[in-house]
């Protein structure tokens, strides 16, 4: 069996509820969706356990009334992980990851600045990308913010 | 008149101004072909001086005022004094007097403390930065240039430059005893003209033109050509008292050979720039007091070695 | 008390966001006690320009044009992570041929961007030759760049399903002679590097971060490798044809900035090896499969070892003309993270070859794109070699010797 396919039983083993969500897209291509309640134990389980001890990104994503997260996570021998999770816009609240890597910090604040979540536990520190004059409730890259209508575009 | 003459036009102010700026352009021409680029046409220097004269002067709010704008002509009045000491091409220089040697040096110390008043007054962080490198700087190659110089005339039993050019005339191979001495000195002097590797109080890279990162127009161009002027007199003084060939033909020839030697001064200084890279200022003190101390105090046994035994 | 008085001695310097140490406006604010740094306050953004935003809405295609103009110097990287990220999307098979020749392209980036570093570093610690050497030598790369696609920076040679320029068997000539070149070049280097003690002086010792709190701060690339982590996404996650090449990964343990710069150096002996194996292998076939406009729904995660480390892009489409969303993670984004780490109790006067040995683009990292819409003026479009020769002209007006210049000009376009 291949080593995607130990870590998705491995996965599954330990969280039945994943069993539909944990997909092995292609080799070294895994991707999977979990809760956001659930998500810090699988997180750490996958850090932990399964050894994906490198994160490429955070992605943030606007899905109509969900914001979506999607951890990029890696390990040796080339295998990422797109580890997914959903918080509605009503209520845009995920916990930080810094505290296994301190160097989400800069994604997390991108995803601040840029979508709008918030980030519980994030420190306190200089926002990222945008400028600090740029309203705070002003999100870019969600999908209903169109340079025109928004007070920093000019087109 | 004479004297007037002599301060203003030559070998004063305005000899020393064009000889500055052709030293920068020899400096600056020699750095470039040796880093494989054209460099600049010869009158490149000058045209950088009249343009930067034409430019505005900007003093900052909060600098003091009186400061700001005095150092520049301080320093052009003290490296122009000094050359009045330095025997040039003929065995005297013009005036002389018991222990005109340790006037020029202090002479020539002044400039760096100008640096460092001027860039303290400008109130720019940068340039506080680079007014406290020059200070700290100085304190480390001052000994070792001082030292350096001390050889050639503890050899010639003299304080005074003309009696000790008079003196290597009578025994032109002495010089050679005082090679140690000469090294010591151009790396001293090279940082006390800032330039690399010990261009430390001005490092582009870290604090933008330390000192003088608030100077510009004229009072910049005044510091600029008493830095020139600082190079050729300090290319001089070492010319002096460390190559004395020449000094007895007559005026025409032993004016080239002073100019050739000067030449060779700022070839080396040039040749140092291009081929290290800039030190840290703890490195720069170490350097100066763990190498070049110790190295002059060689010379300077060697120097009492030999006069004591040899020279009998 | 006493701390108020340990506080008089402390000031803050600003490093940017316009300095002549940065390229780039990127701030760095700089506790100082002394020469010595207490700490360091890193703001970025100043180069955001919403190219994410940007990519949503233009087409699968202009997006390739738009993320190469991420960054000027490693534009191939980003085009190729995007064409491989849609590539993948639209289940397309991109002949072998066009995958030999991205990977050339990269390779010769690389080449590029690694002698672009060793001048900035020269330059960052007061060692101008070094820059002028270096940069000199990087015009031949830069050559053989715009021979093999009409640009010195953005190539647009990627396209998605393949590439859009062939290369000639003369051209693997002049690669091959270039590469020859650059390799006695590179040998002298590393024998400086090495060897120069004032070099040594300023490289060793200075912005030490240790293996682990690399790994823990996830750095990539050259920073990482020259850390002792063993990690090259060209060898872990192979893309384009590198699974069918021959190379090693280097590594380090140095820590330092001397690390970082013996890595990069032994990184572009690897890439000749690369380019050489690439010039006598290449397949032969079509350079390019027909994309549709419309790529199908879905999603794909594309990694790319740029000369300065990871870059990563996540695509993902909804179905239409247009990306639903473009996320890009450029390698500086990884490594800034460790710069206040190597900066820590060090001196003043460290801190732009520490910023430099990260070998940052700003640019890439607030992924901007400048676009400037032309007024209504007349302008002139010149070409290369009319640029080229408008260039030797205006030199030689003014009294300087270009007659080895022009001798390369006209062997160039008699190609």
């Amino acid at each position: 069996m291949s080593c995607e396919e130990d870590i998705r039983q491995n996965t599954i083993r330990q969280f039945d509820f994943l069993k539909d969500f944990f997909k092995v897209i292609r080799p070294r291509r895994l991707s999977a969706e979990v809760a956001r309640d659930r998500f810090s134990e699988v997180f750490d389980f996958l850090v932990h356990q399964e050894k994906f001890n490198i994160l490429c990104t955070i992605t943030g994503t606007d899905e109509g009334d969900d914001l979506g997260f999607i951890y990029h996570l890696a390990r040796e021998g080339g295998i990422t992980l797109n580890l997914k999770t959903r918080a509605p816009k009503s209520d845009p609240v995920i916990r930080t990851i810094t505290a296994v890597f301190p160097g989400a910090e800069i994604y997390e604040r991108e995803i601040v600045d840029l979508f709008g979540a918030k980030v519980q536990g994030l420190r306190k520190g200089n926002r990222y990308p945008l400028t600090d004059d740029w309203p705070a409730d002003e999100h870019p890259l969600r999908k209903d913010w169109k340079p025109a209508n928004g007070s920093g575009g000019e087109m | 008149m004479n004297a007037l003459f002599l301060i203003l036009i030559f070998p004063g102010f305005l000899f020393l101004a064009l000889f500055g700026l052709f030293a920068e352009f020899i400096d600056r021409k020699l750095y470039a072909r040796m880093q494989n680029r054209q460099g600049p046409p010869w009158f490149q220097p000058l045209a950088d001086f009249i343009k930067l004269l034409g430019k505005e002067d900007i003093v900052p709010d909060e600098a003091n005022v009186r400061m700001f704008r005095l150092m520049p002509l301080f320093a052009l009045t003290a490296v122009v004094s000094s050359i009045i000491y330095i025997p040039l091409w003929k065995t005297g220089a013009l005036y002389s007097f018991s222990g005109d040697l340790v006037v020029v040096l202090y002479l020539l110390t002044l400039p760096t403390l100008t640096f460092f008043i001027g860039g303290w007054y400008s109130t720019s962080l940068y340039a506080r930065i680079g007014s406290v490198r020059s200070l700290t700087q100085m304190f480390a190659y001052e000994v070792p240039l001082f030292m350096g110089l001390f050889s050639p005339a503890l050899l010639a039993d003299s304080w005074t430059l003309s009696d000790i050019s008079r003196f290597y005339i009578d025994h032109p191979m002495y010089c050679f005893f005082n090679l140690i001495g000469f090294g010591v000195a151009l790396v001293a002097l090279l940082g006390k003209l800032e330039k690399a590797p010990f261009d430390i109080p001005e490092a582009e890279t870290e604090i933008v033109a330390g000192t003088f990162t608030e100077y510009s127009g004229r009072l910049y161009a005044f510091f600029r050509l008493a830095i020139d002027i600082e190079m050729v007199v300090g290319a001089s003084l070492l010319a002096a008292v460390f190559l004395p060939f020449g000094l007895k033909d007559e005026a025409a020839i032993g004016f080239l050979i002073y100019i050739l030697k000067v030449v060779l001064v700022v070839f080396l200084l040039t040749l140092a720039r291009t081929i290290f890279a800039r030190l840290r200022i703890d490195q720069m003190v170490r350097f100066c007091w763990k190498y070049l101390v110790p190295l002059a105090l060689l010379q300077l046994l060697i120097v009492l070695f030999l006069k004591g035994v040899l020279l009998q | 008390m006493h701390n108020s008085h340990e506080h008089e001695h402390e000031f803050k310097i600003p490093l940017g966001p316009q300095h002549p140490a940065l390229k780039e406006p990127e701030s760095f604010s700089i506790a100082l006690k002394g020469e010595k740094i207490l700490g360091v306050d890193i703001r970025l953004g100043y180069n955001h320009r919403g190219i994410e935003k940007a990519c949503e809405e233009r087409t699968f295609l202009q997006d390739v044009y738009l993320l190469e103009r991420i960054c000027g110097i490693c534009s191939h990287s980003h085009s190729t992570a995007y064409v491989q990220a849609v590539e993948e999307i639209a289940g397309l098979a991109v002949p072998p041929r066009a995958l030999y020749i991205r990977t050339l392209i990269g390779e010769l980036e690389r080449v590029h961007s690694h002698f672009l570093w060793l001048g900035v570093a020269g330059h960052e610690i007061g060692f101008d030759t070094l820059l002028m050497y270096t940069w000199r030598d990087r015009e031949i790369v830069m050559d053989l760049l715009a021979q093999l696609t009409g640009n010195r920076v953005n190539y647009g040679i990627n396209t998605i399903g393949g590439v859009r320029r062939d290369i000639a068997p003369e051209q693997g000539k002049d690669i091959l002679a270039g590469v020859a070149t650059l390799e006695e070049r590179t040998k002298y280097y590393i024998q400086i590097a090495t060897e120069e003690t004032t070099i040594i002086k300023r490289l060793s010792g200075v912005g030490i971060i240790s293996k682990e709190d690399a790994l823990r701060l996830g750095a990539v690339g050259p920073t990482a490798r020259a850390s002792g982590v063993d990690r090259d996404i060209r060898r872990e996650d192979p893309y384009a044809a590198y699974a069918e090449l021959d190379f090693d990964v280097i590594t380090d343990d140095h820590c330092d900035v001397y690390g970082r710069t013996v890595v990069r150096l032994k990184e572009l002996m690897e890439s000749f090896k690369i380019i050489r194996q690439i010039v006598a292998r290449i397949p032969d076939g079509p350079i390019a499969v027909r994309a549709p406009r419309k790529i199908p729904a879905g999603e794909a995660f594309s990694r790319y070892e740029a000369p300065r480390g990871e870059d990563v892009h996540y695509v993902k489409s909804n179905g239409g003309e247009k990306p639903e969303r473009v996320k890009v993670r450029a390698p500086t984004l990884a490594n800034v993270q460790t710069v206040k780490h190597m900066l820590k109790d060090r001196f003043l006067a460290d801190m732009p070859i520490v910023v430099a040995a990260i070998d940052p683009c700003f640019s890439c990292t607030d992924r901007m794109v400048g676009i400037r819409r032309l007024d209504g003026e007349k302008k002139e479009i010149l070409g290369w070699e009319s640029l080229r020769s408008f260039s030797l002209g205006w030199h030689r007006a003014r009294g300087f010797d270009v007659t080895i210049a022009e001798k390369r000009l006209h062997q160039l376009m008699e190609h």
